[in-house]
């Protein structure tokens, strides 16, 4: 079974954002950075992003490439697209509700 | 690896500093580190070693990212308020000003937490820029605290320290939290990290109250007066930066939206 991502409490929401970043292919910590900043227009400290990365590893979620110089790129494991996928199908369909009920069509 | 990461890195337990530290230092030498940076690094270590214990240490409400806009939007206002209130506390009652000045050194204090917490992205573009706004207004809360202790423990208002008497140093170090502020400001106003209508109004209220406090001492009374209205004025400015920042707490999962 796969673990729902609000297990990681204060993490969830960086761990669900890393894990959009790297569904495009491996990056390193600081492209992570760059990425979730682009994306979200929010901060992404560096304490947080490890303490993230450190939590997706231990579940499986991502695995850790050979380093490149001292960069160390990540990347998603089957189990980590499964489990991002999963979350994202639930905040499109609550999503979706929320819209509903604003009398708006989603999309 | 500069001092700082190197420290930095010391914070969090060793068999984390085995598997992560090397990359982690790497990310940490590839953009200027500011203030929310660094304490975001802190949070991490300290996490690091509760997590390894297995002790968790975060309750499950908490959003991340949101925090810290949130945090420092709340410090700012709040900063701001106590700093206001402290300042008319004090001077409505000349006779017993310990508690007015306390409640105005809380509020410095929590304007330092709210600087931090809503200087995120400042810090990437002008690093410099931001730990000077940082570090004024800390070495100004020491200053102010020394002044406050001063003029609590005398009678007088003599000189005691280098020809400076209490309320000598209470103005200057609350003139150093103003001055930091205006370097914020900048900063801020440039980078787009807060609504710069609040940015602007932060500057324009610190240098007003600044250049008139300088003024003062050529050109006389009514710069005075402007003085007194400029720091009045100052802490609203930050009410208002802490407000828009609190306003920015937009739904979190908005990637690509941006």
């Amino acid at each position: 079974m796969v673990t729902p991502l609000p297990e990681l409490g204060r993490f969830a929401e960086p761990a669900l954002l890393i894990l959009v970043s790297l569904s495009d292919g491996p990056k390193h910590g600081y492209a992570i950075m760059a990425d979730v900043e682009h994306g979200t227009g929010r901060p992404l400290g560096p304490g947080t992003l490890y303490a993230a990365l450190a939590r997706l590893e231990e579940r499986g979620f991502i695995e850790a490439l050979p380093p490149e110089d001292r960069r160390r790129p990540y990347r998603l494991t089957a189990l980590g697209a499964t489990a991002v996928a999963e979350q994202l199908r639930e905040l499109s369909a609550f999503a979706e509700l929320g819209l509903r009920r604003l009398g708006q069509t989603p999309g | 690896m500069r001092p700082v990461i190197a420290l930095l890195l010391r914070l969090y337990p060793a068999r984390w500093q085995a598997r992560y530290g090397d990359e982690f230092a790497a990310l940490l030498a590839e953009r200027p580190l500011g203030p929310f940076d660094v304490a975001d690094v802190l949070l991490g270590a300290i996490d690091a070693r509760l997590h390894l214990r297995k002790l968790g240490f975060w309750p499950e409400h908490r959003r991340g990212f949101a925090m810290s806009l949130r945090i420092g939007g709340f410090a700012a206002a709040i900063g701001g308020a106590l700093w206001l209130t402290g300042l008319a506390w004090s001077s409505a009652d000349p006779t017993d000003q310990d508690l007015g000045s306390l409640v105005f050194l809380v509020g410095v204090l929590a304007l330092l937490v709210g600087l931090t917490g809503l200087s995120a992205f400042q810090a990437r573009r002008h690093p410099l820029l931001t730990w000077a706004a940082f570090t004024l207004p800390a070495l100004g809360g020491a200053v102010t605290t020394i002044g406050v202790f001063l003029m609590a423990t005398r009678t007088e208002d003599r000189p005691v320290i280098g020809g400076l008497s209490g309320w000598d140093f209470f103005i200057l170090g609350s003139l150093a939290t103003v001055a930091g502020s205006i370097l914020f400001a900048i900063a801020t106003y440039r980078t787009r990290a807060l609504p710069r209508s609040g940015a602007l109004l932060l500057g324009i209220v610190s240098t007003v109250a600044l250049v008139s406090f300088a003024g003062s001492f050529v050109l006389g009374e009514w710069l005075q007066a402007l003085f007194i209205a400029g720091f009045l004025a100052f802490p609203l400015g930050w009410v208002v930066l802490g407000v828009q920042a609190i306003r920015l707490d937009r739904p979190a999962m908005a990637i690509g939206s941006a």
